[in-house]
């Protein structure tokens, strides 16, 4: 711990004290080993020089004894001894160094003071068993410490010696050491003096260096320091401001680093300033990445230009890509605004028609160009023409004068440069892009509308493609949705005929069923606008009694009564006028016999209104008739009622076509009635409602067999009738039933009608009232039965 | 597909049970062709469509608008028309009104045709144009009054023979000029009737089979042409008698090329070359 503590103080020493104290306690240590070390060796000095002067001196004294024995010879004796004593008496050197005679026995033989006395024995053992037979001892008496040299002659057979006090041989030296350490300490306060004095200055400027270099350890400016001397301090210093100065310059310029002002000046301290050049170099790094910096931001600027007008371009282009124009317009105008030119213009390669592939003018922003209000332009033709010929960029700096202006508020300017770029998709050209601006345009941005056009170009060739295919699509939609629109039409056409004809068909059929129906029930013929008769039917031919064949070509005014020739001349121009007749016409038959018949003769018209057939449709009414006229003959009241019946008996109603007036007459002359195969009655006419009084409703619907009077008479009778019916024989008969009171009498005529096949499809019938002539019948016979009685009245 | 009677029949009481349509009374052989194509054109049964009609009555008026046949031309069978011209119209000359109702009147050529005519002829205002048909989309098409021209290109020389020419005096010859009466786009491929008469006739969706007479009036002129044809012998003889009772004395019924009225009804009308006039 003391130690420790011992150390730290040390440590904790300024250097100047530290220095002192070292030089200090150098100092002290120094002078004392010196004294030390020098006394030491004035002691051995001089008890060397001592033990020499003795050495010398006891031969000095053997020589004297010599001396004294040559004189008496035969040894030493008494007078030897007596006479030698005046020099043994005396001390040698010092006050009590006496030398001394002894004897080989060790008795003193001469001594001042101890003759005869025996020196003590062990020293004495000593010297006599020293082999050199000189030398000195030290021996220790009560007086001090004694040293003690002696000599044996051998001659003389004694030793001669002297006892020296070791405080005589020293007694000099330590008289000069109280100088010597007064000397020293003399010379060591000299010397701290004038140490301290050389030092304080030194450690002064360490201080203030180390102060100085403290700072600047801690990254302070240092102080400037003042050089107070001319030494390697002294330079110190001058390096130390000259470094404080430096780092300042250098620390400003770090700043003037630090603040980004690379144009800072700078000397560096010294050509190998380390730190100063390689800020110069950082600074000079710096730059050049500065430099390299703004080349790379403007870089990334253009890039970014390009990158970001690919991608804008790229959704412009999805965008609208059905509608050429559209498109056309946003792509124009998008290019000079992100381009920052001031107009532009779109054309599209047309080449729809090959004879004549040209350009056309879709879209144009700021567009004045005088030159291009016709908006086409031919191939070859101008610049624009050029550039789609050549398929290369036309970049124009110097515009010919009227080639294109610019318009503004302010007026008409002629732009700086003009960009013509091919729209062009792997050498296939799909059209010119035009832009001009008051501004140049950089490399990058001609780069850019050549990529951009490339894109155009796809864009316009799919476009065209799609709207080509749309195009297409929708042609052959609209042609399907045609077709199919026609085919129905067509359908519905043919089914109209279909139905047309079925219902001709229909009609047809019916037609010949009422035809055959009327041929067997009535008179039926043909006549032409003379009267003429052609086509004459059975009932006809058997009513006039003539063949057929003889008929034909008849005219109808041979035929009738005289009587009626005129009324046939007024017919026939009644009907050529389009009116029908109806009345009854007296024929005379080839047997020359009356014949009456109730006759309808129709025109049927064409579509035009023109006369297309005339009919003629009688019944025969000559019974009826010739018993009218037999009962007019009898009674005029049997003949007023004939005229009734006449006007009853107008039966039939003319027709309008040639069925149709048959079926009016039919309709308005008989009773018709249609009936189904199973005997259901499907219809019967007004006539038959008329006639018999039962409505319609009660009628249709009913079976015939129920109905008919025969059925529940003879049910036998019946089933042979229908029987017959249902083979297709025509069955004619007369009934009579009550209605409301009164006889009625019917003539009935069955048809069957049959199809095509002959098969029988349904029976009509076709009845006349017959009751008038039926009651004149009865009446005449009452009337005969009458006059019958009266003649058997008369001849009894 | 062949549709037996038993399907037709089925189908037809479907429609009777399910809609307001009845059909029974129609021609079975056209009734049946238009079913066999239905089904062809929308590939399924009878089955299938009895069960889709009862389902869906949207579907029911889509089958019954498919079922029936629309067949028109301007000026159809220009000799009826002459005819209308020549001897029919000049009858209403010096009535108050003229009332005409074209009962089934399809797309409404006939309509218009009649509307020109009367225009020619000088009776325009005084007519009344009542048209119906049984098919709600055609009734459309008729008041939009607009037409095809390439299909139709038929119509003008129609137009010529019925408007331009007389067939009575082939020196005659009026230059009417199209666009008095329509306009032809032959781009967007249409013939549209002017305003004038698209705005004149009533149109109103009607069944010859059960509606009666929709319209509070009686008529000088019907005209049911190529209709009845579909229909059978009953139904024909009670739209004859809706016809005569709906019909002026002397009022006339003028019905298709191919038509006439046979049975119990022909005795009630003069004939008049094609037409009818009510006795």
């Amino acid at each position: 711990m003391n130690q420790l503590k011992g150390m730290n103080f040390l440590r904790n020493l300024k250097m100047g004290q530290r220095i002192q104290l070292f030089v200090f306690l150098t100092v002290v240590a120094t002078y004392t080993i010196t004294g030390i070390v020098l006394s030491r060796f004035s002691v051995i000095n001089a008890e060397n020089t001592s033990r020499n002067q003795v050495s010398v001196y006891i031969n000095t004294l053997q020589s004297i004894v010599d001396l004294q024995e040559r004189i008496t010879k035969n040894g030493i004796d008494q007078t030897d001894i007596t006479a030698l004593k005046t020099h043994f008496y005396k001390a040698a050197f010092h006050k009590t160094d006496f030398p001394f005679i002894l004897s080989n026995t060790g008795r003193y033989l001469l001594h001042i003071t101890k003759e005869d006395q025996r020196i003590p024995k062990d020293i004495f053992v000593q010297i006599a068993s020293n082999p050199n037979r000189q030398g000195w001892i030290t021996v220790e008496t009560t007086q001090g410490t004694e040293e003690v040299y002696y000599k044996y002659i051998s001659e003389y057979d004694i030793y001669l010696g002297i006892t020296t006090p070791y405080k005589e041989i020293v007694k000099d030296v330590k008289q000069n050491r109280f100088l010597m350490i007064l000397v020293v300490t003399l010379a060591i306060g000299l010397f701290f003096i004038t140490v301290l004095l050389i030092i304080k200055p030194i450690t002064k400027t360490i201080q203030q260096v180390n102060d100085t270099i403290k700072m600047m350890a801690l990254g302070l400016e240092g102080h400037k320091l003042n050089r107070e001397q001319n030494d390697e301090l002294g330079q110190i210093t001058e390096s130390l401001n000259t470094l404080t100065e430096g780092l300042s310059r250098t620390s400003h310029f770090a700043n003037e680093l630090g603040n980004n002002n690379l144009n800072a000046e700078f000397q560096p301290l010294s050509n190998e300033d380390i730190l100063g050049n390689a800020l110069i170099s950082m600074r000079n790094s710096l730059k050049a990445a500065e430099i390299e910096e703004k080349r790379r931001k403007q870089e990334d600027e253009t890039r970014n230009w390009i990158t970001s007008g690919l991608a804008m371009f790229g959704d412009i282009l999805r965008q609208n890509n059905n509608n050429l124009a559209l498109l056309a317009d946003s792509v124009t105008q998008n290019l000079v605004n992100y381009l920052n030119a001031n107009q532009g213009g779109l054309f599209i390669y047309n080449n729809d028609d090959t004879s004549n592939p040209h350009l056309e003018l879709v879209s144009a922003f700021a567009y004045n160009r005088k030159k291009f209000f016709e908006r086409t332009i031919a191939l070859n033709e101008g610049l624009v023409g050029t550039c789609a010929v050549e398929k290369n960029t036309i970049y124009l700096k110097e515009i010919p004068d009227g080639y294109i202006t610019i318009t503004s508020g302010l007026g008409e300017a002629t732009p700086t440069s003009l960009l013509i770029v091919p729209l062009k998709l792997e050498d296939t050209i799909f059209g010119v892009v035009e832009i001009a601006s008051f501004a140049e345009f950089s490399q990058h941005e001609i780069e850019f509308v050549e990529k951009i056009g490339e894109s155009i170009a796809s864009t316009l060739f799919s476009v065209k493609n799609a709207i080509r295919t749309t195009h297409l699509l929708e042609q052959s939609q609209q042609q399907r949705e045609e077709m199919a629109a026609q085919e129905e039409e067509m359908r519905q056409n043919m089914e109209e005929m279909q139905a047309t004809q079925e219902e001709m068909a229909r009609k047809t059929i019916e037609m010949e069923g009422i035809s055959k129906a009327i041929d067997q029930a009535l008179i039926y013929c043909e006549l032409d606008e003379d009267a003429n008769i052609f086509l004459p039917n059975d009932n006809l031919a058997a009513a006039m009694g003539y063949p057929k064949h003889e008929l034909d070509g008849v005219n109808l005014s041979e035929i009738v009564h005289i009587s009626n020739k005129k009324e046939i001349a007024a017919i026939r121009n009644e009907i050529a006028l389009g009116a029908p007749y109806k009345g009854t016409l007296h024929l005379i038959n080839r047997d020359g016999q009356d014949l009456y018949l109730h006759t309808n003769i129709s025109p049927t018209f064409d579509e035009l209104g023109g006369i297309y057939k005339i009919i003629l449709i009688g019944q025969d009414i000559t019974e009826s008739k010739l018993l009218e006229i037999k009962a007019q003959k009898q009674a005029d009241e049997i003949e007023a009622n004939l005229v009734e019946i006449k006007a009853e008996q107008q039966l039939a109603q003319m027709k309008e076509n040639d069925i149709k007036g048959l079926l009016q007459a039919l309709d308005t002359t008989c009773l018709i009635t249609e009936i189904e195969l199973s005997g259901k009655i499907t219809y019967i006419n007004n006539k038959n409602v008329e006639t018999l009084g039962d409505p319609k409703d009660k009628i249709e619907g009913k079976y015939h067999r129920d109905l008919d009077g025969l059925a529940k008479k003879s049910p036998k009778e019946y089933e042979a009738f229908w029987n017959s019916l249902l083979s297709g024989i025509s069955q004619n008969r007369v009934f009579s039933l009550t209605v409301n009171g009164i006889e009625k009498w019917i003539s009935e005529h069955y048809t069957p009608v049959t199809d095509d096949n002959g098969n029988v499809t349904k029976v009509i019938n076709i009845g006349f009232d017959i009751t008038d002539s039926k009651e004149k019948e009865k009446e005449m016979q009452r009337l005969i039965a009458e006059i019958e009685q009266l003649k058997k009245n008369n001849n009894k | 597909m062949n549709v037996t009677d038993q399907d037709l029949q089925y189908f037809i009481s479907a429609l009777k049970n399910y809609t307001k349509y009845d059909f029974s009374d129609y021609s079975d052989k056209s009734l049946k062709r238009r079913v066999e194509k239905v089904l062809a054109d929308r590939n399924l049964d009878v089955t299938g469509l009895i069960t889709s009609i009862k389902n869906s009555q949207e579907f029911a008026e889509l089958i019954v608008k498919e079922i029936t046949v629309n067949t028109t031309e301007l000026f159809r069978d220009p000799q009826t028309w002459h005819l209308l011209r020549s001897r029919i119209l000049p009858r209403f000359k010096n009535n108050k009104n003229i009332n005409i109702w074209h009962a089934g009147c399809s797309t409404g050529q006939e309509v218009y045709s009649m509307m020109i005519l009367l225009n020619e002829m000088e009776l325009f205002d005084k007519a009344k144009i009542f048209a119906t048909d049984l098919n709600s989309d055609v009734l459309d098409a008729a008041k939009k009054g607009q037409y095809k021209y390439r299909f139709n290109i038929g119509y003008l020389d129609n137009f010529d023979k019925v408007i331009k020419q007389n067939p009575l005096n082939y020196e005659e010859f009026n230059d009417v000029p199209y666009d008095k009466y329509f306009e032809i786009d032959k781009a967007k491929d249409t013939i549209t009737m002017k305003k004038f008469l698209t705005e004149k006739p009533i149109f109103r969706k009607h069944d010859l089979v059960k509606d009666g007479n929709l319209f509070f009036a009686k008529f000088d002129l019907i005209l049911c042409r190529n209709v009845i044809i579909y229909f059978n012998y009953n139904l024909q003889n009670n739209v004859f008698e809706l016809f005569h009772s709906n019909l002026y004395p002397k009022g006339c019924l003028l019905l298709g090329m191919h038509e006439t009225i046979l049975g119990p009804w022909a005795t009630k009308f003069e004939k008049i070359g094609q037409a009818y006039v009510k006795k």
